[in-house]
């Protein structure tokens, strides 16, 4: 193969919009997609408090919230229900806790007003305050603590889901890009005539083709570069493990452009192509774990995705990325992969015959 | 051309093509000599394609052989396309590279290969170098697939239905490129369903239908082996005796009719000038004014329509 008959074919899919649209411009939608709404639940949460700082409770409950880190506390005592609750509807405030005036030593009455209106935002807030409170009361009381506990993370690393989500939309990337594009340009290739053109010159068929191939490789090395730069520059760490990401991701995308060769080489029709490509692709994207773990599916369906080349590429790619593991370790991942690879090759090239062109 | 001594670029010898149970080419056999615009005519679907991809290498025959330069096709099909020419029906070229990237493409294929900007200047798109097929004219995308067949400054080049859906200008210009190809000194093939073209075009012409080569010679010889070559069209203000046509000597399917310009007799003769002098003695005998007399020599759709009791297009 002519490096100028490489350069032509790099530079025909460079200029390809829709391959560029697989290539780059949809995986980095799912980035910016998936960043917005794996914010992190908002931040801190502006809590109005109406108390007597003066009295023992009245500091002892300020310094409890105080020492809540998510809570901002705004102290604005003498307030009543009414009087609370137009400031959180005016926003000035998420929630407002009104501790009604009470004489020392006897049982005051508080309400806690709340203003944000997501469940789980909710469900956190209140449960925040309720512990505060009750940790204020038992020390008010000076009662022995009849139980103490404290709640630590099984996994030491905590993992937002943008991050875990970072590695499935790089997968998710690649996989469509090869498949898709790949099969459009065969697909293009064979009805414009232009493979039946080629064949009439004395290269040899096998060079026409490896070239196309090579350039989808490079638009794939770019994909990796582009899409880990820009996960890295959200916030989501896929350099973690080293270069293994990046080369578990190119390896990786083998199998689909022998897909991408194997449609286009067996369905008929250019528009025929891309919808199986689609078809094929799809699927695979929401049932291997792009978005969303593959534990969260029935039982008997995980069975059936544990099979698919994707899930493998993702596991391997959270693995050295999330979970910090060595690549060694992903090596049943990587052996699926290889597998896929291996067959897949096979199969596609029994599909896509130059001579029939 | 035909001074020259012999040295044929193309023997086809036999050559059957079957898909299936379709046979698309049942046994053709021809000649081609250096030098030469050969034609190839026929309806679609009589196998002038198939042929010409045997030729090219695209095709394997399912029984014959076929010597293109000199060398066997299905032996060494690579050494034969260097040496082509190749320019295919519907065939089109890269949409994202520009006309002169292609051709540099394409010339990359092969041993030697002439200049894209040479090229393209040939044909007149010099200043087209830079655009993209899909911005070109349906005749500046002809002419530039023909140019495209030309990178490897071939010896031989086929062309396939060149001019198939251009307009009578545009296919003017390209029978000029074709000629300018020939002179050059490549010897052309090429297909065609235009009668008119063939005749214009091209020094010898092979009629094929339904997978058989039914004619085969140069435009007038195929012409002059009618039996009747010529068609007279008389107009006179009275009858002539139709009897009396018949009887002439060499005047063949007469015809008598009533048209507007008054009373028309058609017939076909072997020899024009005894035929029309007779038909104005004729009428001078019977005192008949002739209004009109039209002599056309006959067409390549007359010996195709006599060949194949069939008309070429239609």
């Amino acid at each position: 193969m002519t490096r100028l008959l490489f350069s032509s074919s790099l530079k025909m899919l460079t200029r390809d919009r829709q391959a560029l649209f697989w290539a780059l411009v949809f995986p980095l939608i799912f980035l910016g997609v998936f960043r917005l709404f794996s914010g992190d639940t908002a931040g801190t949460t502006r809590l109005i408090v109406s108390v007597d700082a003066t009295s023992e409770r009245g500091r002892a409950l300020v310094d409890a919230l105080d020492g809540v880190g998510f809570l901002d506390v705004a102290l604005r005592p003498g307030l009543d229900e009414e009087s609370a609750r137009a400031l959180v509807e005016a926003d000035e405030g998420d929630a407002a806790l009104v501790v009604f005036p009470a004489a020392p030593g006897t049982p005051a009455n508080a309400v806690l007003l709340m203003g944000i209106r997501d469940p789980i935002g909710r469900q956190v807030t209140s449960a925040a305050i309720a512990s505060v409170v009750d940790r204020v009361n038992l020390a008010l009381t000076k009662a022995p603590i009849p139980i103490s506990m404290v709640t630590r993370p099984v996994d030491e690393k905590t993992t937002s889901f943008f991050q875990f989500v970072a590695p499935g939309i790089l997968g998710m990337g690649l996989m469509t890009f090869a498949t898709i594009s790949l099969a459009g340009s065969l697909s293009r290739y064979r009805e414009e005539g232009v493979l039946r053109r080629v064949r009439a010159t004395p290269l040899p068929p096998a060079h026409f083709f490896s070239s196309v191939l090579l350039a989808h490789l490079v638009v794939t090395g770019l994909q990796v570069v582009v899409l880990t730069l820009v996960a890295q520059m959200l916030g989501a760490d896929l350099l973690s493990g080293g270069v293994w990401a990046p080369l578990i991701a190119v390896s990786g995308t083998i199998p689909f452009l022998n897909l991408g060769v194997i449609v286009a080489g067996r369905v008929k029709g250019r528009g025929a192509v891309e919808g199986a490509a689609n078809a094929i692709t799809l699927p695979m994207m929401f049932l291997s774990g792009s978005f969303f773990p593959v534990s969260a599916l029935p039982e008997a369906m995980q069975q059936v995705v544990r099979v698919l080349p994707l899930t493998h590429m993702l596991d391997a790619l959270r693995g050295v990325t999330i979970e910090g593991e060595s690549v060694v370790e992903q090596w049943p991942s990587l052996l699926m992969m290889a597998a896929w690879a291996a067959a897949s090759f096979l199969v596609a090239r029994r599909s896509f015959r130059l001579d029939d062109a | 051309m035909q001074a020259t001594p012999p040295d044929p670029v193309i023997e086809a010898d036999g050559l059957v093509k079957r898909y299936g149970a379709i046979t698309a080419l049942a046994g053709v056999s021809c000649t081609v000599q250096r030098g030469e615009i050969f034609g190839i005519l026929g309806p679609n679907g009589a196998g002038k394609t198939t042929f010409l991809e045997i030729l090219e290498g695209l095709t394997r025959p399912t029984e014959g052989t076929a010597r293109v330069l000199g060398v066997e096709v299905t032996q060494d099909p690579a050494a034969v396309k260097a040496r082509i020419g190749v320019q295919l029906q519907a065939s089109s070229y890269h949409r994202y590279l520009t006309l002169r990237e292609i051709l540099e493409l394409f010339g990359s294929f092969y041993p030697r290969h002439a200049d894209a900007m040479e090229l393209l200047a040939r044909v007149h798109l010099e200043e087209r170098a830079s655009a993209r097929i899909s911005n070109l004219s349906g005749g500046m995308q002809q002419r530039f697939s023909i140019v495209a067949a030309l990178v490897n400054q071939p010896e031989l080049v086929f062309f396939d239905e060149p001019t198939a859906g251009l307009d009578p200008d545009a296919r003017l210009d390209l029978w000029q490129i074709v000629r300018d190809v020939r002179d050059s000194g490549a010897t052309v093939v090429l297909t065609t369903h235009y009668m008119e073209e063939a005749q214009a075009l091209c020094d010898r012409v092979a009629f094929l239908n339904a997978g058989e080569m039914v004619a085969l010679d140069t435009p007038g010889g195929l012409i002059r082996s009618l039996r009747a070559p010529y068609r007279i069209t008389v107009t006179s203000a009275h009858p002539l005796p139709e009897a009396a046509i018949r009887g002439l000597p060499g005047a063949v399917e007469v015809e008598a009719s009533n048209g507007a310009d008054g009373h028309v007799v058609r017939l076909r003769a072997q020899d024009a000038p005894g035929v029309t002098a007779a038909l104005t003695a004729l009428a001078a005998r019977e005192g008949v004014t002739l209004v009109d007399l039209a002599v056309q020599p006959a067409t390549l759709e007359d010996v195709f329509l006599h060949v194949t009791g069939r008309r070429l297009n239609g």
